[in-house]
Parts: structure tokens; C-alpha cells; sequence
């Protein structure tokens, strides 16, 4: 009976170990330069998200993964309304036309950023789409996740309410 | 005529351990003057590739079809790559060469990484008369994110003719640039082809485009128009 106590918490422990593994947590650095435009051609940089959470994603619409992914940001961006919290979606390496194509069969709330030349990808260092940094209010990097997830629930809603709970009450 | 025997039987032996040391290939014959060394990806050797051979052959180019995973009983892991004997594919590669005609290897993903390190090493002389097609060559050591990419060291490529297929859709397209001034510090000729609207292994996808179904048919044009805009003939 012991013995199956001990090997039920072990494979508890194992299961959430392996669950938490999604998420790379960084030591609070700061975040990368983001030089970007939104679909209506408006520069943007990390600056206009100042004092918020950011939840910057890198992604491609001929990546399936990405594209699992992103109706559980939808349901975040509503789930989370109101919250100091910005999603934002930057398109690495595409014409403005193949990510049109996507958003014409997909109705997304978040706002949308074109990396064609892939500068920003380069710069970040991705490797992988989707591939997501979680920033603090003040604009550095907290987590690192490589894959896709389900941003409405679980590990990734944990994640994103730890950053929100750091912030001060008067910024929520 | 007792020792004429035993020299013919010494020589049949010592012609079947050479072959023996050769990892298992398929071959496709064909007249042509072109020989083709498919090296399929860490995940194995696909059916559309198999295809493919045959086409080629059809069209005067010899494939010799290799699939490392399966050849040394290895997981089908990028990091399997790492375990295949380097000396017993570059006796492949001379063991091609001999057969005079010009030889072109084609190597997918991952296999990228061992085909280089063997074509380091041919003798320079041997080197020379080898090109090189890599599809999507996977040659990191750590690709981490905020972190720079760092590249395996292929070894002393002076003379090997590299030209690196890269499908338009793929996380790696932006990060080409860097991998192509990594092959020529170590002394490679390097060139470049984009396939457009294709993502990485477009042959093998669970959720294929109907343009990567039709490219998928015709692997064997591609690879023939990329050889002639190449050169490497």
C-alpha cells in the first residue's frame, strides 16, 4: 500500500514537472528592440504596451500549430478584458496578403504586427513558430515558451495572472 | 591453378568486406552521366522520395537512395544523425565517385550535418568533383530563443560545392543568410534556391496544400531545374 502511495505522488510530481517544463521562465531581462508595423501600416514598438503585461507571439499562417493556438488567445483577450494585458501577434517573414488571407477566415481582436523581412524574428532569436515571450509591465522578458498551449486555461493563465498580480493595485 | 583460385576467391572476399563497410542503400540504375546520393531525413525515407528516384532514373539520373535511420538501426531523432559512422558514408561517397560519373548528393534536414562531415573527409582532390544539394539543412548545436544560433563545425569544406534548398515557409528562411556565411567559412562554394509557398518536408506533411500534393509529384523536375540553374552538372 506504501509502496503504491509513493509511486502515485511520484508520478503526481512527475506529471506536473513535466507540465511545467512548457514554460521557461527568464531572470526578468530586458526585452529585445521591436520594430514593427500594424496592418494599417502604424509603427509600433514594446513602448506603446508600457505598464501592461505583453503577451507577444510569433507565428505564421501556413504554421499549423500557431493557428491551434490562437482562438484560446482570443478567448484570453475576452476572458481578460479590462486587465492591464495586451495580446499581440507578431507575423514573422510574410506578405501582407497571406496574413490577410488567414484573418479574412479567422476574426481576431488582438492586434496584429507584419515582421515581412523577418527582422524582428532575428532579432528575438526565434528558431520556432509559434514561439511566445511573456513580458512584465516593465518591459522585460519573464517567460519563454516554445510550442503552442492554451492560453485560457491551466499552466498559461496561471502564468500570465502571476504577472498581473506583481503589478500595483491602481494599475489593474 | 590452386593459387589462381584462391587469389579470384581472396579477391571476391575482400570486394564483398569493402561493400560490407558501405551503410544499405537502395539503388535506381540508369545510363545517364549523373548520379544522385539521396540521404532522406532523420525521420526516414518517404514514398514520394522513392518516387522520385524513380522518375529520375526514368530520365537517364542513377539514385542511389540512402536512409541513415534505417541503414544503422538508429531512432528516428535528429540526434541520430549524429551516431552514423562518418567514415562508412565517406567511402559511399568514393564509392560513388568511382563509378565516374558526377556525383550530386542531396541530403534532407538533419542528414545534412553527417554528409558534410564526411565530404570533410574525402581527400581535397575528391572534394572537388562533389556537389552538394541540402534540403533544409538542420546544422544548429543551440537554438535557443534570445540567444544566437550556434552552428555545428562541419569540418574543412574547401572545394565542396553547397547549395542549400530553403522552403519559403519555415522558421529557418530568415536565419538562411547566416547558415550560408557559416558553410562558406569553412571554405564551401555557396549558393542558395527558394521553393516558394512550400513549407519544410512538404512530401511527408499530415495537412498537405493541394500546391505541396502537386510539388510533392514532381520532386524529381524541381531537383533537375535546380541542378541546371546550379551548374553543378
Amino acid at each position: 500500500m506504501k509502496r503504491l502511495l509513493t509511486t502515485c505522488v511520484m508520478s503526481l510530481l512527475l506529471a506536473s514537472g513535466a507540465q511545467a517544463a512548457g514554460f521557461e521562465a527568464r531572470a526578468a531581462t530586458p526585452a529585445p528592440e521591436l520594430k514593427a508595423q500594424d496592418l494599417a501600416g502604424a509603427p509600433k514598438t514594446l513602448a506603446d504596451y508600457r505598464g501592461k503585461v505583453v503577451l507577444l507571439n510569433f507565428w505564421a499562417s501556413w504554421c499549423p500549430p500557431c493557428l491551434r493556438e490562437m482562438p484560446s488567445m482570443e478567448r484570453l483577450r475576452v476572458k481578460m478584458a479590462g486587465q492591464p494585458l495586451t495580446i499581440v501577434a507578431l507575423d514573422s517573414a510574410e506578405t501582407p496578403d497571406e496574413v490577410n488571407a488567414y484573418l479574412s477566415r479567422m476574426k481576431l481582436g488582438f492586434p496584429i504586427l507584419l515582421d515581412p523581412d523577418g527582422s524582428n524574428t532575428k532579432r528575438w532569436n526565434v528558431f520556432a513558430l509559434p514561439t511566445t515571450f511573456l513580458l512584465d509591465a516593465r518591459g522585460r522578458v519573464r517567460y519563454v515558451l516554445t510550442g503552442p498551449t492554451e492560453w485560457d486555461e491551466g499552466e498559461a493563465l496561471g502564468v500570465i495572472e502571476s504577472l498581473l498580480a506583481e503589478l500595483p493595485a491602481a494599475a489593474k | 591453378m590452386r593459387f589462381f583460385r584462391f587469389l579470384l576467391l581472396s579477391g571476391w572476399a575482400c570486394a564483398f568486406a569493402v561493400r560490407a563497410d558501405l551503410p544499405d542503400f537502395q539503388a535506381f540504375p540508369a545510363t545517364g552521366q549523373q548520379l544522385l546520393l539521396w540521404v532522406a531525413s532523420e525521420r526516414g525515407r518517404t514514398e514520394p522520395e522513392l518516387q522520385a528516384a524513380q522518375q529520375l532514373a526514368a530520365q537517364g539520373v542513377e539514385v542511389w537512395s540512402l536512409d541513415l535511420v534505417n541503414a544503422y538501426f538508429l531512432p528516428q531523432l535528429p540526434g541520430s544523425m549524429d551516431a552514423v559512422p562518418l567514415q562508412e558514408l565517406a567511402d559511399w561517397l568514393r564509392a560513388a565517385q568511382a563509378s565516374g560519373k558526377r556525383v550530386i548528393v542531396v541530403a534532407v534536414a538533419r542528414a545534412a550535418a553527417p554528409v558534410l562531415r564526411a565530404a570533410a573527409l574525402l581527400e581535397p582532390a575528391e572534394r572537388q568533383r562533389l556537389c552538394v544539394m541540402l534540403m533544409y539543412p538542420n546544422l544548429y548545436t543551440v537554438a535557443e530563443p534570445l540567444a544566437a544560433p550556434d552552428y555545428l563545425d562541419p569540418g574543412t569544406l574547401t572545394g565542396l560545392s553547397v547549395r542549400v534548398l530553403q522552403p519559403r515557409r519555415s522558421a529557418a528562411t530568415p536565419w538562411l543568410p547566416g547558415l550560408l556565411d557559416h558553410l562558406a567559412r569553412h571554405g564551401a562554394t555557396v549558393s542558395q534556391g527558394m521553393l516558394e509557398n512550400l513549407r519544410e518536408g512538404y512530401w511527408a506533411r499530415e495537412t498537405p496544400t493541394e500546391f505541396e500534393i502537386a510539388e510533392s509529384r514532381r520532386m524529381d523536375a524541381m531537383l533537375l531545374r535546380e541542378l541546371n540553374t546550379w551548374g553543378c552538372k
